[in-house]
């Protein structure tokens, strides 16, 4: 018995219309829980479940979003700049560690000579949490702008070098075996065979830099700045405006979701091939 | 063969070359600073040890380091727990994963360290908040690490499980969890370094004893040389935990090379 | 004497087609046999073609499109403690010993350790593997792998036993080797095997009946009974004229 025409056109639509319906009830499900959630902070803090000055409701906070807008109260600076001193702050950083992490890293994995003599200083380096560095950058280096890129610097710096490190080491055998038979230099084959391999997890060590930048630089701002989303939260501490803390807290969260999202992005497009 | 010694012993004269190099600039560096701003090895072993003698906040560098290690260990426990339990819930069932799962994405982008001052305001400086900001930093590691693992399990091992007969749960222990168990300690080591590093920040920010209030301390008053000394006893319990949990791994997963 | 053969399976008229995004595949096209009890059944057929397929369905592990599949006289779509499988490659869970994949199935069907083991034990020797018990799969050869895969699957006494070209990933040398040995496992224990491969040869040595798949979509082309003794001679004339015979009729493969 063969399967004819329409059988089978009813069939393939049959199975559409499953996986439709499928993907479209997962969808509700989440964007349900989102909704409730927000309904149900809503609703405790309106209705004084907890005192509005503990627990600011989400109307509340966007109040307070829309009057940083154009007030510097009660940190002395407006949102926008706030936002800019952040983005500047990290993304300085940020770069830095990738431009000096990376080529580090892969130099490191590469040539036995660099990693023998690296590695070991860098093991050192590498159980310091960034933020234990700050009281001694600043110390040496005041509170100004280079102290706190310094410090973002070495929180992006050990992911790009290990990522980067492991990511040549793991470059198949083989590859390198037939660059050398074809009379490629080291050098050659490191660049043409050792940096393309190990490019996915070069990007996932990007990645994670970019987390620890945006962590470590509120960490950065709560401790020593006069500006930005971190500086802004303590000073709402400082002045019981747990709106303005709030706040900050969202900011900063909606603002690492986009900057990783973008480089998701990027990463997907590079490494599409893949 | 004569090269190939030689080579083999540069190799292995290197480390010890460049560690001492450091350690002698660290040196030459507190000196030509004048050994205040960036004291020595010395003065910084000197000043650890003062602390039996003249305790800080009625406690010597010990009790400071045992206090820090309390409350991360007892965070690290709880975020490891649950990141595990709920990984394993919303790696499997599509519906908990977009309704749990949801929830908690919601609260993922924001950096645990940034929870701090408003947990200060909700339940001041004590243990609680403490603990509740090393779950908050070190959950979601263990738990997104768990949830992906789960679904990294190979077609036909599961095939192998449903053709000899396990049951849902027989196949979730005795073939899904294993498959994961690698991509549960990556995520148990970022977890706790992680940990690590909250516990250390939210004693910055406010605490009684630890070794981020010394830390902080030292910093207030200049003691750079505390400060040096506290951060180093941190870096050194950092790397003993990654060192511990190489370990650990090694014997959990013996068939891993 | 005329023995009257049960029929162990009975396939009628079995599909499978896959749906992707716009276009349907159809990978197993109206396949009928019997399988009789006890018999060394060979589909074969070229590769890559729905021959895994037509097997996941008959284990259970795969829908149907259309048909019908009885096993033991009843309706079956599910996998069940009558049948087992062994696989081509990497079906040995890599983080358990051999003797811990060896006793799964008795594992998941909740019989006590001590029991279980020894049943497991005996198997492990009747493959040959006595001695690696407590190897991981990663610590043997190819042809050690196999061999507990079979273990495996005999450990659960099944009825029938379905192998997805078991020696496929081995080399030539292990492949005859296997091949002997397997016949002689079968001599010990029988069961009702149905065996897959796309190789003649192989084909030829082992079974009692050859059915002939084609290349994709896979339905049955020609049904081939062997009446030769085994173990069988792969020079012997008659083998080889079998294997001419069969020869003509394959579909090449890409």
């Amino acid at each position: 018995m063969e399967i004819k025409g329409n059988d089978l056109e009813k069939l393939r639509l049959d199975h559409k219309k499953i996986e439709n319906r499928n993907i479209f009830k997962f969808r509700i499900l989440t964007v349900m829980t989102i909704i409730i959630f927000f309904g149900l902070w809503q609703f405790v803090a309106d209705q004084g479940i907890v005192d509005s000055r503990t627990l600011p409701s989400p109307a509340k906070i966007y109040e307070t979003f829309l009057a940083k807008l154009t007030k510097k109260a009660p940190d002395g600076n407006l949102l926008s700049a706030n936002i800019l001193a952040s983005l500047q702050v990290s993304l300085f950083g940020f770069f830095s560690a990738v431009i000096i992490g990376v080529p580090l890293g892969l130099l490191m994995g590469w040539y036995k000579i660099l990693d023998k003599t690296l590695t070991p200083i860098f093991e050192i380096i590498r159980p310091i949490p960034p933020i234990a560095w700050i009281p001694i950058v600043v110390v040496w280096m005041g509170v100004g702008l280079s102290a706190k890129v310094l410090i973002i610097f070495f929180s992006a710096f050990v992911p790009c070098v290990i990522n980067s490190y492991t990511g040549i080491q793991l470059t198949n055998k083989t590859f390198i075996n037939v660059s050398q038979t074809f009379g490629a230099s080291n050098f050659t084959t490191f660049i043409k065979v050792g940096i393309p391999s190990s490019l996915p997890m070069v990007m996932t060590g990007i990645k994670i830099a970019l987390g620890n930048s945006w962590s470590t630089l509120v960490a950065a701002e709560m401790l020593a700045a006069s500006a930005g989303l971190g500086f802004m939260i303590q000073m709402g501490r400082q002045f019981a405006r747990a709106d303005v803390v709030v706040l900050g807290m969202v900011l900063i969260g909606v603002l690492g979701a986009i900057l990783s999202f973008l480089f998701s992005s990027l990463e997907k497009y590079l490494l599409r091939w893949k | 063969m004569e090269q190939f010694k030689k080579k083999n012993l540069i190799y292995q004269i290197l480390p010890l070359v460049s560690v001492s190099a450091l350690i002698l600039s660290w040196i030459a560096f507190s000196l030509a600073t004048g050994g205040i701003i960036f004291p020595g090895p010395a003065s910084v072993v000197r000043r650890i040890l003062k602390t039996f003698e003249t305790p800080i906040a009625g406690m010597t560098i010990i009790g400071h380091t045992l206090i820090s290690l309390k409350r991360v260990l007892t965070g690290l426990f709880i975020s490891c727990v649950s990141g595990i339990s709920i990984g394993i819930l919303v790696g499997s069932n599509r519906y908990l994963k977009a309704t749990l799962g949801s929830f908690l994405e919601i609260f993922r982008p924001i950096p645990p360290i940034a929870w701090i001052p408003i947990m200060i305001m909700w339940f001041g400086i004590g243990e609680l908040p403490k603990i509740l900001l090393i779950v908050l930093g070190s959950f979601f590691p263990v738990m997104l690490n768990t949830a992906s693992g789960i679904s990294l399990v190979n077609k036909i091992n599961l095939d192998v499980g449903q053709i000899f007969g396990g049951s849902k749960i027989s196949i979730l222990k005795e073939i899904v969890l294993p498959t994961a168990l690698p991509s549960i300690f990556s995520g148990i080591r970022t977890s706790v370094s992680c940990g690590w590093t909250v516990v250390l920040a939210a004693e910055m920010m406010g605490a009684q004893q630890g070794l981020g209030l010394l830390v902080m301390k030292g910093w207030g008053i200049n003691d750079m040389a505390l400060v040096l000394g506290a951060v180093i006893i941190i870096a050194f319990i950092g790397a003993m935990f990654s060192y511990l949990l190489k370990r650990a791994e090694r014997l959990l997963m013996p068939w891993n090379r | 004497m005329e023995q009257i053969k049960t029929k162990k399976v009975k396939v009628r008229n079995l599909s499978k087609i896959f749906f992707q995004k716009s276009s349907s595949f159809e990978v197993v096209k109206d396949v009928s046999f019997d399988v009789y009890d006890g018999e060394f059944l060979v589909l074969l057929g070229p590769g890559r073609c729905g021959k895994t397929v037509l097997l996941n369905m008959l284990i259970g592990t795969e829908t149907r499109t259309s048909g019908e599949i009885h096993i033991n006289g009843a309706e079956s779509g599910k996998p069940s403690p009558a049948m087992s499988m062994v696989f081509q490659k990497k079906a040995l869970l890599p983080f358990k010993t051999v003797m811990e994949n060896v006793e799964l199935g008795l594992k998941f069907q909740k019989i006590e350790k001590e029991p279980r083991r020894k049943i497991c034990q005996k198997y492990i020797d009747l493959v040959g593997l006595h001695g690696f018990e407590n190897s991981y799969p990663h610590e043997l050869s190819g042809g050690m792998q196999q061999r507990a895969g079979i273990a495996r699957a005999y450990a659960v006494s099944p009825d029938i036993l379905i192998m997805d070209e078991p020696f496929g990933a081995l080399d030539a040398q292990t492949r005859y080797q296997m091949e002997e040995e397997l016949l002689q496992i079968w001599e010990k224990e029988r069961k009702t095997i149905i065996f897959v491969t796309n190789n003649i040869e192989e084909a030829v040595y082992l079974a009692d009946r050859i059915i002939l798949l084609s290349s994709c979509p896979a339905h049955v082309k020609a049904v081939f009974p062997i009446e030769l003794p085994k173990p069988r001679d792969l020079f012997d004339p008659e083998f080889l004229r079998i294997r001419e015979q069969i020869e003509t009729q394959t579909d090449l493969s890409l």
